[in-house]
């Protein structure tokens, strides 16, 4: 089996859950790590389904309508955003609201400073929204995503200080309390589909909504997991092991998708 | 056609202590912060401030403590990592936040837009930016169908400045073919009261007149237009030059401290005038070094 990074890995997981046909919201994230979870891991794994069995699955980054994923430049400054070739960037960023609120996107990809138990997500604050501990940059898209968007993927590493029994703030809302608690607020029925960390893969149980583990990745052990969780998920009887890639997704990620290693990059 | 444009002190001038201010950009683009240099400048302070993703101009109206409340959807320094001004102002109680999703901002803004006194959304159910902010996020029903939305109300303010590409006398404001593709600047001026317009560079009017499509911003909603070249440095105007990466980290570093903010506002924004504010960095031949290829 060839090596792979846990990058690698991720992006060859979420390119199989990619449908032909989705219409997938990408952010245009951050630095650091961030920028690789939320925007490279998702624009790889779109891209790769794209090569794959999903030719007419489609991207909206940013304001870009299907922007073209063939090529990425080897430094993404500005510049590279204003120029980036896309089937349509809509006359203003409203557009982009309307088609989540109406719920036509199928898939995002988010991450959060706090995730809980049943999948809500805080990028508001550490501590009280008041006075607050750390304050964040605030809510974006995210609440919109969580409340529209059919399958939203959360995309992050497994940390104690970030999946936490309960958020300090609910920036936005995923399965709320548990049960059928989402929807009694008023939300339609959704919400968190699957956690992907650098460890393991997670979905929230049918009826309780509670995050539930559904696979190691290669070589992890249930304490690892744990051990980096500030909650005990809910564990199955028996756990899968999550699916490496391919050779021929490793061939395709390193020479065709980020040569450059810029989504990537650890 | 009325004659708009002015100095950027005449165009700043009637904004005080206290107003309410809607600030324009996105992430690092076209943020106008000639405009609040100014504002800074001159003491202006106890404002209200809206905004979509705020970057620099934001978090130099926190740095100068001159923000009381603040309401948008973002404050941050995209790839620099958290508004480390905005940030210690909201942690230590100065500035109250209120933050709202994009959608909600949206329809925020189109209500104010619109003259209606709220528009509906129906995604922020459960979330704390609604349980925690009852004064401006309320459940209504609709009725026609008798389903429960939430009510937001307009982004109305005193002023809303935005820094534009290019514009005539007039204050008619027009973007290049190829330009960024998050724009939210149209939205905001739709949205304004009294909107003042920085832009690039002025151009006669014979040229908007050709195209009137590339008019994004008409003349009829601006009060006044103002020529500062490089006024959104060190952020970008897309198609015009990119950030000052180099500006911006050094700006984040500095910023961790109150004290390094202090000294950063007497050396980069406490400008008596643009001109001054450019030779402090190095003049205007430096900052071509950021420009980008054209059309």
């Amino acid at each position: 089996m060839a090596a792979f990074s846990m990058n690698e890995l991720i992006v060859a997981y979420l390119a199989r859950e990619i449908e032909d046909g989705d219409l997938c919201f990408v952010g245009v994230g951050t630095n650091g790590r961030a920028f690789t979870l939320a925007v490279g891991i998702p624009l790889a794994a779109v891209r790769l389904a794209q090569m794959r069995h999903a030719p007419g699955a489609a991207v909206y980054w940013g304001n870009l309508l299907e922007p073209d994923l063939s090529a990425f430049p080897e430094r993404l400054n500005q510049d590279a955003f204003t120029r980036w070739p896309g089937a349509a960037a809509p006359t203003d960023t409203g557009i982009k609201c309307d088609m989540l609120s109406r719920g036509r996107f199928d898939v995002c990809f988010n991450s959060a400073a706090q995730i809980d138990r049943h999948g809500n997500m805080n990028i508001t604050a550490i501590g009280d929204r008041d006075r607050p501990k750390v304050r964040l940059v605030g809510a974006l898209a995210q609440p919109d995503h969580a409340a529209f968007v059919r399958r939203p993927y959360i995309v992050m590493d497994l940390d104690r200080r970030s999946f936490v029994e309960r958020v300090d703030f609910v920036t936005s809302v995923g399965h709320l309390d548990g049960g059928t608690s989402r929807e009694a607020a008023g939300l339609a029925p959704g919400g968190p589909h699957r956690v992907v960390t650098d460890l393991a893969v997670f979905d929230f149980t049918p009826e309780t909504r509670e995050m539930r583990l559904v696979s190691l990745h290669p070589g992890v052990a249930l304490g690892d997991v744990t051990d980096r969780m500030g909650f005990r998920p809910a564990v199955p009887d028996s756990i899968a092991v999550t699916d490496p890639p391919r050779a021929d997704d490793l061939d395709a990620i390193r020479l065709r998708i980020d040569p450059n290693n810029i989504l990537l990059r650890e | 056609m009325r004659v708009k444009r002015k100095s950027l002190e005449e165009a700043l001038a009637p904004i005080s202590s206290g107003a309410s201010v809607a600030i324009g950009g996105s992430l690092l683009r076209r943020q106008p912060n000639a405009a609040v240099r100014n504002l800074v400048a001159r003491g202006v302070s106890d404002l209200t401030v809206l905004s979509w993703a705020a970057t620099t101009a934001v978090d130099f109206l926190a740095a100068a403590g001159a923000i009381r409340r603040w309401e948008g959807i973002y404050v941050g320094l995209f790839n620099h990592g958290l508004a480390p001004n905005f940030r210690r102002g909201v942690e230590e109680g100065r500035i109250v936040a209120r933050e709202f999703s994009e959608t909600a901002w949206v329809a925020r803004l189109r209500a104010a837009a619109q003259g209606v006194p709220f528009l509906p959304i129906r995604g922020l159910f459960g979330s704390d930016i609604a349980v925690r902010n009852p004064d401006q996020i309320r459940t209504v029903t609709c009725p026609f169908t008798g389903d429960l939305l939430q009510a937001v109300p307009p982004a109305a303010t005193d002023f809303t400045l935005i820094h534009g590409y290019m514009g005539d006398e007039y204050g008619n404001i027009v973007w290049p073919v190829v330009r960024d593709t998050d724009d939210v600047d149209p939205v905001f001026a739709a949205a304004a009261t009294r909107l003042i317009v920085t832009v690039e560079r002025i151009v006669p009017h014979e040229l908007v007149k050709a195209q009137p499509t590339l008019t994004y911003i008409p003349g009829q909603w601006v009060e006044s237009v103002v020529e500062v070249p490089y006024g959104s440095h060190p952020a970008a105007c897309d198609a015009f030059y990119d950030a000052d990466e180099a500006h911006l980290e050094a700006f984040a570093l500095a910023c961790r401290s109150g004290d390094g903010a202090a000294e950063y506002l007497d050396r980069y924004v406490r400008h008596r005038d643009h001109a001054s504010y450019l030779a402090a960095v190095g003049g205007i031949e430096a900052l071509r070094a950021f420009d980008v290829a054209k059309g």
